[in-house]
């Protein structure tokens, strides 16, 4: 067992984990916080996509105990107060989340996307998501969302 | 996962030297993009798993007209695909990283994990090949550089030592501002591993040609001079890859587009 310290969404928690705890299951079943999810646990779908120390990352795919003294930011973050957060209106907007699997990851990837690029061309936005699988859009009202949360939708 | 290890993180290059000089079956965790996976399938089970990206050192990444090209092990594909000398004087490497994986992954893959991994089939060893780079190892014994074409034995097998650590890929300072491409068969940008890829890559005085995924290991062709004919390339490329067929793409196919691929790039090379 290891003991850690990690900041999640601007709350310190300090917890024992088994050394070989997967992320992403520690984020779920001990702190509950359910939004990423798990999809092929290999790095292929990015339905686990949290923000590690600023990047974006699959949770699939770290240990906890790797996590240690670092600062995690997921979707749980986006609304506050019970409401959404622009980018998550414009998602609905634009009927970018269908059975709302891949959405979690979608948005996060999308964020950091955004932080960097206020106003990222279809390229950028397809680089971007190639690891967040989407089966229901077709990722076309995923685009148009991003373009519209960066103001480059004309009505 | 179904079995558990000892997880360790040595803050300092003596203490990992030390846990991998005295533990029986310790691996490297890098970006554990390729090892967590293995991990999770039962693929790998190891009694301790060693992160030393805690070691400050190893997140270097920097260019010295004598020392070249210096990437630590912590150094992320990112890392290396974002930084502005690397575009500028080694664009080819660039342009490999990008066609690495996705996103996600690229954010915590290791550029040496790519390589030491050895998978006949790796996205950067055809640059880092072409670009005459060596891989830096370190042991309590001491440290050797072995050049990349000496580095791989087979399919996953290199050179390194159970108490070795890959420290650094050094990509020397005569291949810098060298042009060309790295092309990748693959049926789906993004989640796909190279069915069959090709870098040629010319620079000052030099043309150097690399195959991946047509071998047991990452296939050096060769490093001409400059101006060497399309027929020497092309032939040189039939005589030292032996592709297979799998269930990714037949053997036919990739000696095709093999040829394909080095001919396309030494064209626009020419323009």
């Amino acid at each position: 067992m290891k003991k850690i310290s990690i900041k999640v969404n601007g709350e310190m928690y300090v917890r024992e984990v088994a050394d070989s705890r997967i992320l992403l299951h520690f984020l779920r079943e001990d702190l509950g916080l359910t939004a990423a999810k798990e999809g092929c646990g290999a790095g292929e779908c990015g339905a686990c996509t949290i923000f590690l120390n600023g990047r974006v990352v699959n949770s699939c795919l770290v240990l906890a105990a790797e996590a240690d003294g670092s600062e995690i930011v997921t979707l749980e973050n986006e609304s506050k107060d019970g409401s959404l957060s622009d980018l998550q209106k414009f998602f609905q907007k634009h009927q970018a989340v269908q059975c709302g699997y891949c959405t979690a990851g979608m948005i996060m990837s999308v964020k950091e996307l955004l932080l960097r690029n206020a106003k990222p061309s279809v390229e950028q936005i397809k680089d971007q998501i190639e690891g967040n699988f989407c089966r229901c859009t077709g990722y076309s009202q995923i685009i148009d969302a991003v373009l519209d949360a960066s103001g480059q939708l004309d009505k | 996962m179904n079995f558990d290890f000892d997880y360790c993180a040595p803050q300092t290059e003596t203490e990992l030297l030390d846990l991998l000089a005295t533990t029986k079956d310790a691996v490297l965790l890098a970006g554990g993009t390729d090892l967590i996976v293995n991990m999770r399938s039962g693929l790998k089970k190891p009694t301790t798993v060693v992160n030393f990206k805690k070691i400050a050192q190893c997140h270097q990444l920097e260019f010295d007209a004598k020392k070249g090209l210096v990437i630590g092990a912590g150094v992320t594909v990112n890392n290396l695909l974002e930084n502005k000398v690397v575009k500028e004087k080694f664009p080819v490497l660039a342009e490999a990283c990008h066609l690495l994986a996705s996103h996600q992954l690229r954010n915590r893959a290791t550029v040496i994990g790519n390589i030491v991994n050895a998978s006949p089939s790796g996205d950067l060893p055809p640059v880092f090949l072409c670009l005459d780079a060596s891989i830096k190892l370190v042991s309590k014994k001491g440290e050797r550089v072995v050049s990349l074409k000496d580095f791989f034995l087979g399919v996953k097998k290199t050179v390194i030592t159970k108490d070795e650590w890959a420290k650094e890929v050094i990509v020397p300072a005569a291949s810098a501002d060298a042009k060309g491409d790295y092309k990748k068969l693959t049926r789906i940008k993004g989640h796909d591993l190279s069915l069959l890829g090709v870098a040629v890559v010319k620079g000052k005085g030099f043309l150097a040609v690399s195959v991946n995924a047509a071998a047991p290991t990452p296939v050096l062709v060769g490093r001409y001079a400059a101006d060497v004919s399309m027929e020497t390339v092309l032939s040189d490329i039939l005589a030292k890859i032996s592709p297979i067929d799998d269930i990714r793409c037949s053997k036919k196919y990739r000696l095709f587009m093999a040829q394909k691929y080095a001919k396309d790039i030494m064209k626009e090379l020419a323009l």
